[in-house]
Order: structure tokens, then sequence, then C-alpha cells
């Protein structure tokens, strides 16, 4: 390495690439530069071409991913496309997105120090190396444990130890929290906030969560199509929000609420819940939002009071797996038509709850019930025509050849439902395929298959649609796409949803009622405008709050028992309230709901 | 004649009963669950966990060449020597079902098999003879010498099983790489043993859960009672169907697996050098001086033994 190198900036000059066969560039004319101790976020709607730029900054295109590549990448001046993928690895580090198909090895120290002893290094220089990167990433208590015993944030900590072991001088990150609960993300964007700034590491993260990167980034990169749109420090980045919507990529919910109430804010934009906070302070914001508060009619409950026997009951329900308890004495009803978001952090016992409602798994005590009936563990092919269960995985739950063929599948083996709410026909046009019956479902997009999987379980006409993880990975524009889909869904078919989510900020938010598990028990249960307002309770059980919530939270104090969870509402209610200000709507109201 | 139906009936009990039994066993006892913790390592803090990997590689070889060389009831105390260590290394509740399930089930299937298909030079013992119906099979009943002797061939392959499993369990991957590039193996030796160990799990995982989605879908996974016969073929018919449905999602996904796998493998300098480094410093340990000579002393002893005729095998 030379020393021009080992201090010098990566960049990508004018690069373009093609993927063999492609008809379509996926990278186009890209200019980037990242300098060390440099953090970098990119992001872009799905298939805007975040992935393949990672690729290439790592040097692992055109050397493992074969297409046209044009223009250059270089480090310190010198060109990375040429280089070996270990030899670039020791320049641009890349950490993948699933953090499984990374970790190779059976310990997290062999793992970290897989790298190094390809490389031959000579023992103490590896044994240092693997102290380094294990004391930098937080797992250096968790050396000698077995890869498959470690939490989703252990696993992309490790696969970011891995990667470090490497020495490189830039870590390119994609996607690293789309499977992470929020405190799991935390412990990841701490990790690579330590190396940036103390370790003098170049940091890319590719994310759609921008939320919870945005006040840890330097840069912001939006990418449209290929190309790279704008890249910007944050402030300036979402200064200006219509780039954003433009392309359907979200905009951090503290810089929309400065949008949204022209005035309340200083002259620097808030990133950050803290940072907002401080900001509204002592202003006529926080008085207004006091008013507001107080003016809020207090609510009863999630939804109109029931009038039949519930569809869904899980009643003194516990479950056991090797004599640990998963689920822990759950009494819980889901009315019929209700949207119910089961919330909680990894491991507390949410997707084990709902996977009972199929017969997936034993009770060790208590019964599930649909309509009254018990649920039989095993009979999951019985309970499959009441209860759809939409893994989080849709592709796992595709088998057929074409589209048309995907929605007919369940009926080859029992009867067509008698009077269906969307028979195969309307699903078709309902969920955009028409034309495409004869399509392979792997050649829809990953929305698509998505869209394909759920109406294949409707056209079946259950009575309760349960959705596990639905929006991970999604960009935000995909994201309310689906939600608007549910929403048509509800619509039409009246059906009971039970979403099992981290995503608090989009779905569980809209659900009428947000049920918080921890530690396999039911530790709130309520409309989610109260649910969320319980920030400490929530913070409690590992799950971190919507931002809104949290800076209601922060300015209302205990009053806080309500918080409104669309930038809008909030926009609106503190408008209505501000000194002076006409009881009517705000010009700054609704100008940027999605 | 009824008597001839009923033997016949008997007979054919006694042949497929223990056939039927063990896959029923399998699937109730241990299932693709507890084939997916089988043969995950185990991290812990115990002497086994500690001692040379290079002994542990040579600890199932030596003690399967025992159990090629002795006798029966020399076998029984190579098969008891291989039990011992397991006590040192006590695995969880979970996987001594596992690997119960996985020793005594070969065992019944060869004691059973082989009493059945064994004969030993005449005069015969049958424990019980088949009548003629069942008896064109191939058959003639099963034998006492048989079933012994399907008892002796069994152990000689569990011995190696157990010794196997045990060092399974209690090695790092990465220490079986390091002993086999000590013994001058090739590093993708190595590294195909900590890909396939480390990915097994997953990959039993992962088709655990595209067979629940395929039930999720409507698809009928479920099994007849055993006295519905008339529904016995449709069933096997549907399993055999849906191994083709799950291969699609299957293929995709280990594609798409092993693509990001080899590409990290290229990224973390796999493959580069022929010798590689290790983070691993072993120093022998008194335990390890003391295991090299147990085995050493073992494998020598019976070769010993064997030359001189003690305890050997006849192979007229």
């Amino acid at each position: 390495m030379t020393p021009a190198r080992a201090d010098g900036e990566l960049r990508a000059e004018d690069v373009s690439f093609a993927y063999v066969g492609a008809a379509r560039a996926a990278l186009r004319h890209v200019d980037l530069q990242v300098s060390p101790g440099e953090v970098v976020l990119i992001t872009g709607a799905s298939g805007c071409g975040k992935s393949t730029l990672a690729l290439a900054l790592c040097g692992l295109i055109p050397s493992r991913v074969h297409g046209e590549l044009r223009g250059r990448v270089t480090f310190g001046g010198a060109p990375l496309s040429g280089l070996k993928p270990h030899e670039a690895a020791q320049f641009v580090g890349m950490v993948f997105q699933n953090p499984n198909l990374q970790l190779i090895n059976q310990t997290v120290q062999s793992e970290v120090a897989f790298g190094p002893e390809n490389l031959a290094l000579p023992q103490p220089e590896i044994a240092a190396r693997v102290d380094w990167c294990l004391d930098v990433t937080g797992m250096a208590g968790m050396r000698k444990a077995a890869v498959v015993t470690l939490s989703g944030g252990q696993k992309q900590r490790t696969a970011i130890a891995a990667t470090l072991a490497m020495r490189p001088r830039v870590l390119v990150l994609d996607e690293p929290l789309s499977d992470l609960d929020p405190v799991g993300a935390q412990e990841v964007l701490g990790t690579l906030q330590r190396l940036a700034r103390h370790g003098g590491t170049g940091v890319i993260v590719i994310e759609h969560r921008v939320d919870e990167v945005a006040p840890w980034a330097d840069r912001v990169v939006l990418m449209d199509d290929g190309r790279v749109l704008l890249d910007q420090p944050p402030r300036t980045a979402w200064a200006d929000p219509r780039p954003w919507q433009a392309v359907g990529v979200g905009v951090p919910d503290m810089a929309r609420l400065a949008h949204a109430v022209p005035g309340a804010f200083g002259p620097v934009l808030p990133l950050s819940v803290e940072e907002a906070a401080d900001q509204l302070k002592d202003t006529w914001f926080e008085a207004a939002l006091v008013a507001a508060a107080a003016q809020r009619p207090p609510r009863a409950g999630a939804g109109p009071a029931a009038t039949g026997p519930p569809v869904l009951a899980w009643d003194g329900v516990s479950v056991e797996f090797d004599g640990k308890r998963a689920v822990d004495d759950v009494t819980l009803a889901v009315d019929e038509g209700e949207w119910v978001a089961l919330i909680g952090a990894n491991g507390s016992g949410k997707s084990t709850l709902t996977g009972l409602t199929v017969g997936l798994g034993k009770p060790s005590a208590g019964a599930v019930r649909f309509r009254g009936q018990p649920i039989r563990p095993g009979k999951v092919f019985e309970h499959a025509a009441q209860v759809a269960l939409l893994l989080q995985s849709a592709d796992d739950m595709l088998f057929e050849t074409t589209v048309l063929k995907e929605l007919e599948f369940g009926f080859r083996f029992r009867a067509r439902p008698k009077d269906p709410v969307l028979d195969v026909a309307e699903a078709i046009e309902f969920f955009g395929f028409a034309g495409r019956e004869a399509d392979s479902p792997w050649e829809l997009s990953q929305g698509g298959r998505q869209r394909l999987a759920l109406a294949a379980l409707l056209v079946g006409a259950p009575g309760v649609l349960v959705l596990d993880e639905p929006t991970t990975g999604q960009d935000a524009d995909h994201m309310r796409a689906f939600l608007r889909l549910l929403d048509r869904v509800r619509a039409r078919t009246g059906i009971t949803i039970v979403t099992v989510t981290h995503d608090i900020r989009g779905l569980a938010s809209r659900a009428a009622r947000v049920v918080l598990l921890g530690e396999g028990r039911v530790r709130m249960d309520g409309p989610a405008s109260q649910v969320f307002a319980a920030t400490g309770e929530l913070a409690r059980w590992g799950v971190l709050a919507p931002p809104l919530a949290r800076l209601q939270s922060a300015l209302l104090g205990p009053a806080a028992a309500d918080v409104l969870l669309e930038v809008d509402d909030l926009a609106a209610a503190v408008l209505a309230h501000r000194p002076g200000a006409a009881r009517a709507a705000s010009p700054g109201t609704g100008a940027l709901r999605p | 004649m009824n008597s001839l139906l009923v033997q016949t009936i008997i007979a054919y009990l006694l042949i497929f009963v223990v056939p039927l039994v063990l896959p029923v066993a399998f699937i109730k006892l241990v299932g693709l669950s507890g084939l997916r913790t089988l043969v995950t390592y185990e991290a812990r803090d115990t002497p086994l966990h500690k001692l040379d990997p290079r002994l542990k590689v040579l600890y199932p070889i030596g003690m399967g060449i025992l159990s090629i060389l002795f006798t029966w009831k020399f076998m029984l105390i190579v098969f008891g020597l291989t039990i011992v260590p397991w006590f040192w290394l006590r695995p969880s509740k979970a996987k001594i079902r596992v690997l119960l399930v996985m020793i005594i089930g070969p065992a019944i299937a060869g004691f059973w098999g082989q009493g059945m298909y064994y004969l030993p030079p005449p005069p015969i013992h049958f424990i019980y003879k088949f009548p003629w119906t069942l008896a064109w099979l191939g058959s003639p009943g099963i034998t006492s010498y048989g079933m012994i002797f399907g008892l002796q061939q069994t152990s000689r392959v569990l011995v190696t099983v157990s010794t196997s499993m045990l060092i399974l369990i209690s090695t790092d991957v990465g220490d079986f790489t390091w002993a086999f590039e000590r013994f001058r193996a090739p590093p993708h030796v190595g590294f195909a043993l900590t890909a396939a160990l480390r990915f097994l799990p997953e990959m039993i995982a992962r088709t655990h859960l595209v067979l629940r989605a395929v039930e999720l879908r409507g698809y009928d996974m479920s099994r007849p009672r055993w006295f519905q016969f008339r529904r016995w073929p449709d069933y096997v018919r549907r399993l055999c169907r849906c191994v083709v449905l799950v291969t699609v999602p299957l293929l995709v996904g280990t594609l798409r697996g092993t693509t990001t796998m080899a590409m990290v493998a290229d990224a973390r300098g796999f493959g580069t050098v022929k010798r590689r480094g290790s983070l691993r410093v072993h120093k022998t340990t008194a335990v390890d001086i003391w295991g090299y000579a147990i085995l050493a002393t073992l494998v020598v002893g019976a070769l010993v033994l064997n030359h001189l005729g003690i305890g050997a095998r006849y192979y007229g």
C-alpha cells in the first residue's frame, strides 16, 4: 500500500455500468468521493442502482459481477477496478445486507480472524486485528459465541468486524438495518459512528431508514435511475423536499415537520428528535402543542366496541422452547374488522404468537381460537383457509410457473369459496396483474411478488390476514404503496388484519390498535396514539417510539398521554393553536402529505 | 388356511413394523429442526473443547480402525470407550434426544434387517419362520444369529458415528480447518467443511420454512391416520409433488446465498495463499499428551493383538 493510498479518498469518476444482457445501465455517469472519517448516506428508491454502486465502489465490479463498466473507481488516486477482490477489500470493505449469508465460520472470533488468516499474516498481527475489531464493534464479550446464537444486531456487528479485519479505509454497508429492530439498529449505528469519528474510517451507508441514519451522516446522496441526483450535507439536502418527493424517497420526520410548520424552528434544519426538541423548547410551538394536547378529547379505545365474539383470541397462551418461555400467559382478542399491530424487540414472541393462529407451533398452556373454534396445532392446511399468513420472505410462498397458476394454486387442494369477496379474475385487476397472467412470478419486481403472494392468499377468502414484517427493506414509496394497498383491501373485503412489525413509523402507526410484547407478555395494548406516547415504557421493552411521538413526549412530558403520529396532523394542531392564528387550515398543512 | 392367514399377517407386521416405525419416530422425535441442531457446534468451556484439534481429527479415525479390527466382544469394549467422553462433554438435553434417536434408530434397523436377511450355516434357529406367502420375498424368517450379527455390524458403524458427532459438537470448524492445514491438506478442504457445517443448519431451517409456506398456501400435507389405507397413496403422491414445488424457492434462495458467500470469501482473501495464517496457537497440554498416548496405545495395542490373533476377526 502506498502512503498516498493510506490516507486517500475513495472516488468514483464518471462511473457507468450495465449488467450482462441488460438493456439499461444500472449506473449512469456517477461521480462520488468519500474522505477518511466521513459518513455518507446513500438512499433512493428500490432499483435505483444503490447496491450496484456499492459493488462498484468496493471493486467487486467487474471482477465478480460481470458487465460493462465505464469510468473508474480509485482509492488514493490508484484504480480499484483492476484489483483482485481481496486486494480491493483492504481499501474498501463491503458489508452485505443479510449477515447470515456472510458469516461463514461458526464462532465470532473465527469469523473475524478468517480474512487475516487468508492473508497469511503472522499470528500476533491476526490476534491484534481480531481484538481491535471486536473492541470497536462491541463484540469483545462474545468472541467465543456461536454465530447461530447471535441476535440480528450482533450478527451485523460481527459482519462489520470481519470486514474491518481486512483493515479497509472505507466501509460500504448495504442496508445494514433492514432486518434489525430499533435497538439492534442503534447498536450498529453506534458502531459505525465510533469507527468514523475515532478510527478515521470512511463509512458509506446505503439505507431506506433515513430517520435513523440522518443525524449521523455528514453527507446525503440521493440516487434515481442509476444517477446521483443530489450530493450534499444533510441539512442542505433536505432543505428542499421536492427532489425527494419526486423520486418517492422519505424525508426525516423532523425535517418534514420543519417544512410543515414554517418559522417554528431556527435557521438550522433539525435532523434528530433531540435537535428539534432543543429548538422548540420554550417557543410558541411548545405552547401550541400543550394547548392542542389539552383540547384533544381523550380516546376511549382502539375502535368501535365489538358486537360479536372476537375473530381471533389467545386465552392464557404460553409457548416454551427448550424450557424457555417464548410466550408467557398471553390473553388477547382481536375483533372483526380490526387492524392490530404487534410490536416488540426481536425475540419478544410476536411471530410465535401469530404462528399459533394457523397451527404453527403448539401452546404449552392455553388455547387459540378462530371465531370461537379452537385452532389445532399442526393442522396448518386446515387453518390456512381461515387465517392467511403472509411470511416476511414472500418469495418463499411462490411455487408456480405463472401468475395465474399461482393465484389458482390453493384451489387444487380445497374447494373454491362459495361467495368470495375477491375471486381470481378480480384479484388480477385489483392487484395490477392484468396482462401479466402468463408471466412467471420471478419476472415480477420484489414488490410485485409480495403483491402476488398476498393476492394468492386473499382469493382463498380468509377471515383474518396476518402479515409478518411485510415492509422490511422497502423504500418509502413502496411502503406507502403497500399501505395503500392494504387500505384498499380492507375497504373492499373488510378483512381483519394483524401485523407483526418493527416498522413503528409506518405500519404500526397505521394500525388502529397496537399491542406491545416484551419478553413474551403483553405489556401495552391500546390505540397507536396512546401506546406510542409511552416512550419510556416502549424503550424499556426495546422499542423506539416514532420520532414524532418522541418529540411530543420530550416537549409535553408526562402530559403526552396521546400523541399525533402524522406530520400533517401535528402541524395542523400546532398551527391551529399558534398565537393569533385563525382557526383555519394552514398553508403549510398538507404540503408534505405522502 | 386360517393358520396361514394369521402367520402371513404376523410375518408382514414383523417385516414392515420397523421400517414404518423408524421414520415416524424420526419425524416425531427429531424432525427437521432436530436435524438442524445435530451438527451445530456447542460453544462451551470443557477440556474436550480445548483438546488439540489434530487429536480430535485422529480420534474418530483411530476408533474406526479399532471397530473394524476386533471381534464382537472386543468391539463392545471399543463401543463403551466411545461413550465415555460424552459424559465429559454433557451436551444439551435437546441434542441428547436427537443423538439417541440417530444412534438407536440405525441400531434397530441393522438388528432387524440382518435378523431377517443374514442366514447362518445350517442348522438355522428361527425365532419366527415366515410362511411361503412371504418367504418368496427372500427372507425365510427371523433368526437370533442374524439379529446378533446385525447388532455387531451396527455397533461398528456407531463407533464412527458416535466419535464423529462428539467431535462435531465440541469443535469449532475453524479448529478443524487449522488441523487439516497442519496435516498439509489444501485450505479448500477446510473451507468446504466450514461452509457445509455452517450452512447445513441454515438450509434445513429454510427447507422447514418453505414446507410451512406450502401449507400456508393451501397445499394439503396432512397425513392420514394409519388405518385410512385408501388415503395413503394420495398422501405419498402429494409428498412427491411437494418436493417439486419447494425446489424452486429453495433453489432461488440458495443461488442468491451462494453468490453472496462467494463474493465474501473472495473479498476476505480466501484462496490467495497456499498456507494460511492462524489465530489459533495451540500449546500442548497434559490432557493432549494423555489423549495422544491413549489413542496411540489403543491403535497399536489393537494391531498387536490382531497380529497375535487375539480378538481378531476371522476373514475366511
